[in-house]
């Protein structure tokens, strides 16, 4: 299965469901509407895709949320999830899902930092991204890209994101942490990516403020979930 | 005389003060002025039973300290202010700071079910149209 949240994204959506059906034809395509007040959710059943539709916003993690709660519901062993602003490549989800499918990991998460494509970032982003990888570094986790939202998801994984504490708005490495620390296996594979849509809205205002504050208290909290089963992660 | 036993001296007149009787009349009518509008808001259906228990406190709280005077008193000293309407205000203060605490964790909390609500019923939704479009 592939989730797909979707918020005002009726100009993109369209060439992203073809992507995924020319490169993943055998996915069951997701689409989660997250209130969108344009016709996010018209283009997405033109383009095949089961929709999930919020009546208002919940945010980009209740969205994706919504979408393991259906996974879990149709009784999916494996979810992909990607954005819907075009941003990641569709080529990327056979690879990204084989490990699951193998049973070799519980999580794989696309990396635009390991050698594929050129991926660009402002020093802002580049100096967030090297404080994130430090602090769960310090918990014992190794991931190049923790805030991708291009992922290959496990069974073990979805029943732990459809708890409560799963966040609603930024579900990034506080996430990673607590699966790492319930003894999933994570780990990475890489993919080219685009310019984030969803990042770049993180640069206005006060924004990049209230995400950094957010995400050490996130990580504060998430560094005190009890500790389960034995821990491995590779990268691939 | 020191500076500290003139501030000691000129703290032990502020509190032997002798209290208005208008502001004990005042801090009665606003008790019972309170303790009307929290009946009121219930026959209306406005305000739940179970959040009127903590501001019929409050109202029997201001009642007792206007006219129990000593009570009033013995708190201002306890806390080392100078005037009883300083240690009115403290006290004010830390309730104002609790009970906006507790709205807020209500807050996430409803915040959180009503998220939970949403989600279930998009998938039931979905679920549902499927079975409806779906050759019987």
């Amino acid at each position: 299965m592939l989730i797909i949240p979707a918020f005002h994204e009726e100009e993109r959506l369209a060439d992203v469901l073809r992507g995924v059906a020319a490169a993943a034809p055998d996915f069951e395509v997701v689409v989660v509407d997250d209130g969108s007040g344009d016709a996010t959710a018209a283009v997405a059943r033109r383009g095949g895709a089961t929709v999930i539709r919020h009546p208002f916003n919940l945010g980009y993690g209740a969205a994706l949320q919504t979408g393991y709660k259906y996974a879990r519901r149709m009784s999916a062993d494996l979810v992909v999830q990607m954005d819907a602003d075009g941003q990641h490549d569709a080529a990327d989800i056979p690879a990204l899902a084989a490990a699951i499918a193998r049973d070799e990991l519980d999580l794989v998460i696309g990396s635009r930092f390991l050698g594929v494509g050129d991926y660009q970032m402002d020093v802002l982003r580049r100096t967030g991204r090297a404080v994130l990888q430090a602090l769960i570094r310090a918990f014992g986790l190794r991931i190049s890209d923790p805030t991708s939202g291009f992922q290959a998801l496990g069974r073990r994984v979805l029943d732990l994101y459809v708890r409560d504490s799963f966040p609603s708005d930024y579900p990034d490495v506080d996430v990673l942490l607590v699966a790492h620390r319930h003894g999933l296996r994570i780990g990475e594979h890489a993919v080219a990516m685009a310019k984030s849509e969803r990042e770049s809205t993180l640069h206005g205002g006060l924004a990049p403020v209230y995400y950094a504050y957010k995400m050490l208290l996130s990580l504060w909290a998430a560094s005190s979930h009890p500790r389960s089963g034995a821990t491995r992660e590779g990268t691939r | 005389m020191t500076p500290e036993q003139r501030l000691a001296d000129l703290r032990e007149l502020f509190l032997s003060a002798p209290e208005s009787s208008a502001t004990r009349v005042l801090a009665v009518m606003l008790s019972l002025g309170l303790v009307a509008i929290v009946l009121r808001l219930v026959k209306r259906r406005t305000l739940r039973e179970e959040y009127t228990p903590i501001w019929l406190l409050v109202a029997v709280a201001i009642a007792l300290v206007s006219t129990v005077g000593p009570l009033l008193d013995a708190l201002t000293r306890a806390i080392g202010a100078w005037t009883p309407s300083s240690a009115l205000f403290f006290f004010g203060q830390i309730f104002l700071v609790a009970i906006c605490l507790n709205y807020a964790v209500r807050l996430s909390q409803l915040t959180l079910q009503v998220k939970n609500l949403t989600q279930e019923l998009a998938v039931l939704r979905t679920v549902v149209e499927q079975g409806e479009g779906s050759p019987r």
